[in-house]
């Protein structure tokens, strides 16, 4: 029995190869998931320091704080037990690329460091720096800037400093704990001289950042190193840094797998489409044989067996070569990923068994219902040369897709409002995915529905369209599936490019009536933050008429009923708010003198409304770093939209308590003169490496480009889905064809011309491929809109709809469809006549 | 034959499958001629080579050796064509526009309505019916009221008379019909069968058909006796108990020859 069925796969390899390639795709991207986010980890969590027994550095608020004098190393270097004691020394310091300002790769605040004979370093070339005016450079660094060993590289460092020195090596850096990767690293004595936190006054002579204890006996040094510095000082053990590092690179792993573990789910999800649909078909043409055996006396359950049975060993196969496929593709993708230093390989067991487990329990799962429908098969049915499955009723089936398309409508509507809650967010979202999933329940209804209207309508008078279009609705089940596959990577596509859209509309939008055209954007070029001398020489500069420097910090809106709640504030010149900077108000006005204008969200959030009086509680630090909380009573002068550029709730510098932190990165400038303006701010901070001078445009352009890069990846990701519907396509095509082989034979002997047949099958194709398209755009716009309102609680209905990446979709679904129709119209048009007419 | 007006001819047809010892000769340099306004049966055992000339003589198959020719609308016309010398769409173009055929297995396309199963071949040339003609042909069938069915919702008679519209309404210069009536019972085969019949009498068709029953061939003008791949005799004005008599007397030869061959050896 068994036999006899592998015979029989073995018989049609052709048929079984399209069910491969999809249970090979479907696994291959799952393992390729697992390899990626293994190595992942393995490049995060890095080599450990396992020289490292203790790290000793100051209990203290400030992160940046290098003032462990020497002499604090040499006690310790004197305490028995410890082999080994390294003063660390740490400051600002950042690469000046070739354009005059700064890269983003590193954290400048500890963007310097010394170098030592330590684990820390390993080189990649060249060799570690022996004297003034050598430097070496973290690789990650050295790529962005565009230095390699021998260039020249000037290093900006903190107290308005900055020094040029030849690179003598490149290396990757190996953290302790929380530690991050430097961009430079200096001699000792050149690290001494150089090497201070940024806003450090000239005369400060900076110590140790850390001191690294090394010995046989971790608890040894680590107790003796307490009991000889006492409080004030932290002293942590190596293993818990490693156990830090261990955590960090689980994380890391962790989220990436997450994230891509989502998409493989999609595209495996494509997958149980297409080999379903595929065993459908091959159980449908093999009906008479199951007949036979049944005839002959097989059982049913040897019937199901053997079709399960089946699946099995092509599940087997398929997921090997799937998880060779997929290691292979995993480091591909961590080869050509942007990943600063050394990439690290990894491939654990269980991206091999996870591989193996999704692609048997998918085939098996898949095949199961051609399994059962196999067993049913009358022995009578061999006796017939006509004979059929009996066609399952498609009424359970499109009710369910009906309930779950109007209780998913039904449960977005029921959540829209504009103050979205946690649970609300999520109740929309299932509704969303709950109609997806209907939808695809009444796809086949939808075939008839859709394409057999259609025929009457297209009175074409060639009877290539009208018979493409009748084979096409000739089983809506198998066209049904087939769509479907297609559309569920084609609607997610679309979902995303709809957010997409609608985000970069939204901000456009936002930053355009924010900031006017002309105004001029000194940002900071890294991860930090403005010092008051680029205010002040921001206004000193000539010809400036409006100001605007936005500085964030947290505090807390007390409403008039006493409820606190912990918010973000933005304060500005209240001058320069509508001139330098503008807000859209939904109520009251902008004026800062009269009062803080809410984000329309948060007063929403929090009920408070136009002319309320509340009292807002910050943390004000005197001039000894003593911090107590101070309120200010203030009006609710108006509430505003939401802004890119401006968070939380806006106040008047002038408000503001003394001894209140606050950060900011830009500042916005404008003048009776646009172009004369920008040319003088480029001049007066051509010598500051760490400030652009950008205008609107190019703001904008920044704020997009995350967005960008994140879409795209997920293009990317949901493509798979949509590579492996399109060998859906494919296989349905092809076992069409061979079901058809009299049909075609007849089509040919009454004078269709081979031309006309590769025509016919191919505009079958393309019927079925931009259904799929047509369905997968419209339900992707439309779940792009309920995802838009969850993210962004915009309404529905105000999503932006991306008609260019619609239209690039469907123009891809007709080229989708003549792709695949490649191969089988060539079969069909082969077909023999002779063969196809005579068989009896 | 030269005062014969055909409509069809080969000569020295030969058709030769496999090779070495397991070479079977189906057609043996068989010369043949297909009267113009005649409705032809060829008859013969089974592998007596009938299939094969009918497949030969409609381009369906390629001979090994020999000619083929589609005589014009008169003998001697501009019209006459060569089979063997053509390539696929050629034929396939010829096919479509100068032949008609009726197969035993009915062969409608199942997603086409009658009507469009009907049309189809002048659909495929991009040529309009010409309604007329269709009507009448259509009238002949009886099947006016089964124009908007499709193939699975009628009889086998029915689909059979349907077959024979669509090799009709294209005015070729020959149907060829294999085994017609073999899938259907007495009387929706008589049907079929006088309607074939009619074609001839009253729009002047010429049919080629293919059979191996006596009745059928007694609707013919004349029959050709096929064995072994070569003609061996041939009747005109036949009815069906001298096609009996004949292939009874035939069969009678080749059992006598074969055991004259049994005893010789």
């Amino acid at each position: 029995m068994l036999r006899a069925m592998l015979r029989d796969l073995r018989a049609h390899l052709g048929r079984v190869v399209m069910t491969l390639a999809a249970i090979v795709l479907g696994v291959a991207f799952v393992v390729a998931t697992w390899v990626v986010s293994d190595s992942a980890a393995a490049t995060v969590g890095g080599a450990q320091r396992t020289d490292l027994a203790a790290l000793v550095h100051r209990e203290s608020e400030d992160p940046t704080a290098t003032d462990i004098p020497a002499d604090v190393r040499d006690r310790l270097a004197r305490l028995p037990g410890v082999t080994r004691a390294e003063g660390v020394r740490e400051g600002y310091a950042a690469l000046v690329r070739a354009d005059g300002k700064l890269g983003a790769t590193s954290w400048p605040d500890a963007g310097g460091t010394d170098w030592d004979g330590s684990q820390r370093f390993t080189l990649s070339a060249g060799r570690g720096p022996q004297r003034a005016g050598e430097v070496a450079l973290e690789q990650g660094a050295a790529a962005e800037a565009g230095l390699t060993v021998g260039d020249s590289a000037r290093v900006l460092l903190g107290g308005d400093r900055s020094d040029t020195a030849t690179v003598v090596g490149v290396f990757t850096y190996r953290p302790a704990g929380h530690e991050l990767d430097p961009a430079v690293a200096y001699d000792a004595d050149t690290a001494a001289r150089l090497l201070r936190p940024r806003d450090a006054a000239a005369d400060v002579v900076p110590g140790f950042a850390r001191i690294e204890l090394s010995g046989p006996d971790e608890r040894a040094v680590i107790a003796a190193a307490q009991a000889e510095l006492g409080p004030g000082f932290e002293v942590e053990s190596g293993s818990s840094l490693r156990a830090v590092r261990e955590q960090a690179s689980h994380d890391a792993a962790d989220t990436i797998r997450k994230a891509l573990l989502a998409f493989a789910a999609v595209a495996l999800m494509a997958g149980v489409f297409v080999i379903a649909n595929t065993f459908t078909m091959l159980v449908t043409q093999r009906t008479r044989q199951f007949a036979l055996l049944r005839a002959v006396g097989a059982r049913r359950r040897q019937v199901r067996r053997a079709v399960l049975a089946e699946a099995v060993v092509l599940g087997l196969v398929g997921s090997t070569v799937g998880v060779v496929l997929g290691v292979g593709l995993g480091l591909l993708a961590m080869r050509l990923l942007p990943v600063a230093g050394t990439v690290a390989y990894a491939v654990s067991p269980w991206a091999v068994l996870v591989g193996y487990l999704v692609g048997v329990v998918v085939t098996v799962v898949s095949a199961y219902g051609s399994a059962r429908r196999a067993a049913r098969v009358s022995p009578m049915a061999a006796l017939r040369t006509d004979a059929v499955l009996p066609r399952r009723s498609l009424v359970l089936r499109t009710v369910l897709g009906m309930l779950a398309v109007a209780g998913g409508v039904a449960m977005v509507a029921a959540t829209s409002s504009d103050r979205l809650t946690e649970s609300t967010r999520a109740l929309a979202m299932s509704g969303a995915v709950l109609a997806w999933v209907g939808v695809l329940l009444i796809a086949p209804v939808l075939v008839v529905g859709v394409l057999r209207p259609l025929t009457g309508v297209l009175r074409s008078p060639r009877p290539v369209t009208r018979i493409a279009l009748r084979n096409a609705v000739r089983d809506p089940r198998r066209t049904a599936a087939t769509a479907s596959a297609l559309m569920i990577g084609l609607s997610l596509v679309c979902a995303f490019a709809t957010v997409g859209q609608t985000l970069t509309d939204t901000t456009t939008a936002d930053v355009r009536a924010s900031v006017p055209a002309d105004a001029v954007v000194l940002r900071a070029a890294t991860f930090g933050t403005f010092d008051d001398t680029v205010r002040t020489a921001a206004a000193a500069v000539p010809g400036v008429t409006g100001l605007a420097a936005p500085r964030s910090g947290a505090m807390l809106v007390i409403g008039p009923g006493g409820t606190a709640r912990d918010t973000l504030f933005t304060s500005l010149d209240a001058a320069a708010l509508g001139s330098a900077l503008r807000v859209r108000v939904t109520a009251g006005d902008a004026d800062l003198r009269r009062g803080v204008v809410l984000d329309r969200g948060f007063a929403a959030e929090a009920g408070l409304h136009v002319g309320d009086r509340v009292r807002l509680r910050f943390d004000a630090a005197d001039a000894a770093g003593r911090v107590t909380p101070v309120e200010v009573p203030v009006t609710v002068a108006g509430l505003r939209e939401p802004s890119e550029l401006l968070h939380g709730q806006l106040l008047d510098d002038a408000l503001l308590p003394d001894g209140v932190a606050r950060q900011g990165g830009s500042v916005y400038a404008v003048g009776a003169d646009a172009a004369a303006l920008r040319t003088a701010m480029e001049r007066s901070f051509a010598q500051r490496p760490d400030v652009l001078v950008q205008d609107r445009e190019q703001v904008l352009d920044e704020v997009l480009e995350p967005f960008q890069l994140v879409l795209g990846l997920v293009y990317v990701l949901l493509g798979a889905a949509v590579v492996i519907a399109v060998f859906g396509v494919v296989n349905t095509l092809a076992l069409s064809v061979l079901e058809r082989t009299r049909e075609l034979g007849v089509f040919r002997a009454l004078g269709a011309s081979r031309a006309l047949v590769r025509r016919t099958v191919r505009r079958e194709s393309v019927v079925i491929s931009l259904y799929g398209g047509v369905l997968g755009i419209g339900v992707g716009v439309l779940l792009g809109g309920v995802m838009q309102y969850v993210i962004l609680a915009n309404p529905v209905f105000a999503m932006s709809v991306p008609w260019l990446a619609a239209a690039v979709a469907l123009a891809g679904m007709a080229l989708v469809g003549v792709l695949a129709a490649l191969w089988p119209a060539r079969r069909a048009a082969r077909a023999d006549i002779l063969a196809a007419i005579a068989t009896q | 034959m030269t005062n014969f007006d055909a409509a069809v001819s080969a000569a020295d047809l030969t058709k030769q499958y496999g090779s070495g010892d397991a070479q079977v000769t189906a057609l043996n340099a068989v010369n043949v001629a297909f009267g113009r306004g005649e409705l032809t049966a060829i008859m013969g055992p089974s592998g007596s080579g009938k299939s094969t000339l009918m497949h030969c003589l409609a381009g369906l198959d390629t001979p090994t050796s020999g000619q083929v020719w589609l005589e014009g609308a008169r003998h001697g016309d501009a019209g006459r064509v060569e089979l063997s010398g053509l390539r696929d769409d050629a034929l396939t173009t010829l096919r479509r526009d100068r032949m008609g055929f009726v197969f035993q297995a009915f062969n409608l396309l199942p997603t086409l309505t009658a009507w469009e199963n009907i049309t189809l071949p002048l659909d495929l040339a991009g040529r309009r019916p010409d309604q007329a003609f269709a009507d009448t042909v259509i009238e002949a069938v009886g099947l006016r009221d089964r124009l908007h069915h499709r193939p699975a919702e009628l009889s086998g008679g029915q689909q059979q008379r349907v077959a024979c519209a669509r090799a009709l309404v294209s005015r070729p210069d020959v149907v060829f019909a294999d085994e017609p009536t073999g899938a259907l019972d007495s009387r929706s085969g008589a049907e079929v069968l006088g309607f074939l019949r009619r074609s001839v009498d009253q729009l002047a068709q010429t049919v080629v058909m293919v059979t191996h029953d006596p009745v059928a061939a007694g609707y013919a003008d004349r029959v050709l006796f096929l064995a072994d791949g070569v003609i061996v005799d041939e009747l005109r004005e036949p009815s069906a108990d001298r096609v009996l008599d004949r292939i009874r007397s035939l069969e009678s030869v080749a059992r006598g020859g074969r055991t004259s061959v049994g005893a010789g050896a």
